[in-house]
């Protein structure tokens, strides 16, 4: 029973592909895709949330997000799977909703905010890692200067979220930032 | 890239042995490569179950008006979704009520000679529930009923609980354009019985003939009552419409509508088992 | 194991005869329905699927007695049912549809029953039409619809009238797929107008004519009918008898031996036409 409607997709397919077919409202390419990404994004989001309900149901959110705004990601460019775990997290964080007491005490790493999906923070990183230094930098940043760092900067939140995040004022937060930074920077030099 | 999350890393990031400086390498690396993300081992039977709970949401027909009321009226779901697809919940068939409602409360404004007169909307008032149970079950109204009469449910509580519920909605907008005549007083619900006897009659006839059939016999007995008795009491000097009114629908006349509906509903229970009103059995 | 028990079946319409008294005993597995319109073939399965009450005669279904009304719901709670024209609702999308029927099936939990939903849509694979409301699919994917309600629930008897009307080839050749591994586990009634149908699907076949159940057997049986009725010739058979022209250049004719005709293997149409002889041929509806 053959049907017409659309390329087909498979496993072979890549992120882009699948997306463009889910934005035509083909349910096998987002099956495909909630295949490829489910279990990444349940590992990553179990390391910030310890409730597994919570996390399984911040997933189905992700997707049923997926489904509703697939046409929208071609406007964004961004990276398929960065696409979609910005999707995750803030539906993580919309769960949780109220005070983050459920949430992971977070440890941070800083790359320039809003370059999370560049090359170049990643390869930052891994520098900083193999070489040492930046490791040592980031376990001498207080907890709560880490924390704010991880949500901006590889969470890819923005300060506001964050501090909804972080149970703060969005004051406090963007200072939390700022002296994260200037800590990081006088350690690293 | 000159480094990968190898299954070790991966086993130490999931089980939260890391130092946060390599947590958050472990996180950016795996957002950027694709074949690590892939390493990340996946339950089949969570996915499974992840997945579907997705579909339910993404695929999950929108539910209609209709569905939604009946489940704040605290309608179990699975009910509200049999009775909202009845052909009489429909927009086309309340669109018709409407109409024929609002020429009725319109005639008791406008009156007959000059006398505003409230018999129109009482005689039509009462043909209406009846005419929306026709409607609730059967062949002829229900495309599906060739499916839908060899399924579990077929039968007397499907047809009951349809007629219920279009009887509800009918005579909520019969009570609705009550409220809108120009003399409200005690006639303004008089067909309310009437609209009970027929609808309950109509049921219990079904259980010897089809259900359109009962319905249009006793709808067509009504109106033929009320329009004959009208042309019987007419005579100079006599307002025929007030005489009608007392005639049909005063004390006398309501109280053998409450016994008649009771009789008609005590038939009903006896008979429900021969309830089927397809036509078939 | 026989599941459905059939005696002295009848059922009018005013003065039309619809069924005239029909014995049958069916075991699971698949049995097929063939004959001409009016034969009684959608009446009988009707019967059986409760759609209509016959006038005399008993049924033994599933262990089930139809004519009583307790036994008739537990009947229902184990039957798909197929019709002959499925009146889907044009405005109600294939999983609206399906979600409905499913609840009449008594599957009231709502996540189980989308469960299910999903299952028949991916088992007619229409799985990514689901959201299309009913008007604006195909011919072929109604009818698939129409097919997927009927296995909603995962009856133990298939009732299927005409199940292939409307399907493309392709369309049929999954179709057969999916009747004949259904047929593993339960007894499947299915009725049509190709005799090709029965012959792949079928170890069983019913012909029946003017209400009554005329042949019943194998579709090897059936074809066996014609055994030294079909010929080939080199020339065409004198007289008006129906023949056709085959591939190799010779003529196929069904009946008495023409001149110079030798004998070949008979197809289940071959022994289908014998049995009924020319009312097969355009027959009276």
């Amino acid at each position: 029973m053959s049907d017409d409607g659309g390329g087909r997709v498979t496993e072979l397919s890549s992120d882009v592909e699948l997306l463009r077919a889910v934005a035509r409202s083909q349910v096998d390419a987002l099956q495909l895709l909630h295949r490829r990404h489910a279990p990444w994004l349940r590992a990553r989001l179990t390391r910030r949330c310890a409730d597994p309900d919570v996390v399984d149901a911040a997933i189905q959110d992700t997707f049923v997000a997926v489904w509703r705004d697939a046409h929208r990601y071609s406007d964004t460019g961004a990276d398929a799977a960065a696409w979609i775990w910005t999707i995750a997290i803030r539906r993580l964080l919309s769960t949780l909703r109220g005070p983050a007491h459920r949430w992971l005490g977070g440890s941070g790493v800083t790359v320039p905010e809003g370059a999370v999906t560049t090359p170049s923070a990643e390869e930052m990183v891994l520098l900083g890692v193999e070489h040492g230094d930046l490791g040592a930098a980031l376990s001498r940043l207080p907890p709560e200067l880490r924390a704010v760092i991880q949500s901006t900067a590889i969470d890819g939140l923005t300060v506001r979220e964050a501090a909804r995040l972080l149970g703060v004022p969005e004051g406090t937060a963007k200072t939390r930032l700022m002296r994260a930074r200037a800590r990081l920077r006088e350690l690293l030099t | 890239m000159s480094w990968h999350v190898h299954p070790e890393l991966l086993d130490e990031y999931q089980r939260g042995g890391l130092d946060a400086a390599r947590v958050m390498a472990v996180e950016v690396h795996m957002t950027a490569c694709g074949s690590c993300r892939a390493t990340v081992p996946g339950d089949t039977r969570w996915l499974d179950d992840n997945f579907h709970a997705v579909l339910d949401v993404v695929q999950a027909p929108r539910r209609s008006l209709a569905e939604r009321l009946l489940c704040l009226l605290g309608v179990p779901e699975h009910r509200a979704l049999v009775l909202a697809a009845t052909p009489a919940l429909r927009r086309s068939w309340l669109a018709a009520t409407a109409v024929v409602l609002a020429f009725a409360v319109s005639a008791a404004y406008l009156g007959r000679e000059g006398q505003p007169t409230l018999l129109w909307f009482l005689m039509v008032a009462p043909v209406l529930p009846v005419l929306a149970v026709a409607t609730a079950y059967g062949a002829v109204v229900d495309r599906l009923h060739e499916i839908s009469s060899t399924t579990p449910m077929a039968g007397p509580s499907l047809v009951l609980w349809r007629a219920l519920a279009v009887v509800g909605v009918s005579m909520s907008m019969g009570v609705a354009a009550a409220m809108l005549l120009p003399d409200r007083g005690w006639y303004a619900v008089a067909w309310l019985l009437p609209a009970f006897l027929l609808c309950l009659g109509s049921l219990a006839m079904t259980t010897v003939m089809p259900l359109q059939l009962a319905a249009g016999l006793l709808g067509g007995a009504w109106l033929t009552v009320v329009t004959v008795l009208a042309n019987v009491l007419a005579a100079p000097g006599v307002e025929v419409d007030a005489a009608v009114q007392r005639q049909i629908f005063g004390p006398t006349a309501q109280a053998a509508y409450l016994v008649a509906g009771l009789a008609a509903a005590l038939i009903l229970i006896m008979r429900r088992r021969r309830l089927e009103p397809g036509g078939s059995r | 194991m026989t599941t459905v028990r059939i005696a002295g079946l009848g059922k009018h319409f005013g003065s039309t005869v619809a069924l005239d008294g029909v014995d049958l005993e069916i075991g699971t597995g698949l049995t097929g329905f063939l004959g001409p319109n009016g034969a009684g073939k959608t009446t009988l399965l009707r019967c059986l699927a409760t759609a209509l009450a016959p006038d005399r005669g008993r049924l033994d279904i599933l262990g089930h007695d139809p004519a009583l009304a307790t036994q008739r719901t537990a009947l229902r709670r184990r039957l798909g049912y197929l019709p002959q024209n499925p009146g889907l609702y044009p405005n109600f999308t294939a999983f609206a549809l399906l979600d409905y029927v499913a609840v009449l099936k008594e599957l009231t939990d709502r996540r189980e029953r989308h469960r299910e939903v999903r299952r028949v849509l991916e088992e007619v694979q229409l799985s990514d039409r689901a959201g299309t409301k009913i008007r604006k699919l195909s011919g072929g994917m109604r009818q698939r619809v129409a097919l997927a309600q009927a296995l909603l629930g995962n009856p133990d008897l298939l009732i299927l009238d005409e199940p292939t009307v409307g399907l493309d080839p392709e369309q049929r050749m999954s179709f057969r797929a999916l009747i004949s591994r259904l047929g593993e586990s339960r007894t499947v009634l299915l009725s049509t107008h190709q005799t090709e149908d029965v012959g792949a699907l079928c170890e069983r076949v019913v012909v029946m004519r003017g209400g009554r159940a005329v042949f019943d057997g194998t579709p090897l049986a059936l074809a066996g009918l014609a055994v030294d009725r079909v010929w080939l010739s080199a020339q065409p058979p004198s007289g008006s008898r129906a023949y056709w022209r085959t591939a190799d250049g010779r003529y196929r004719t069904l009946g008495e031996r023409p001149d110079g005709g030798e004998a070949t293997v008979p197809s289940i149409e071959d022994g289908y036409l014998t049995l009924l002889g020319p009312v097969a041929v355009g027959a009276p509806r």
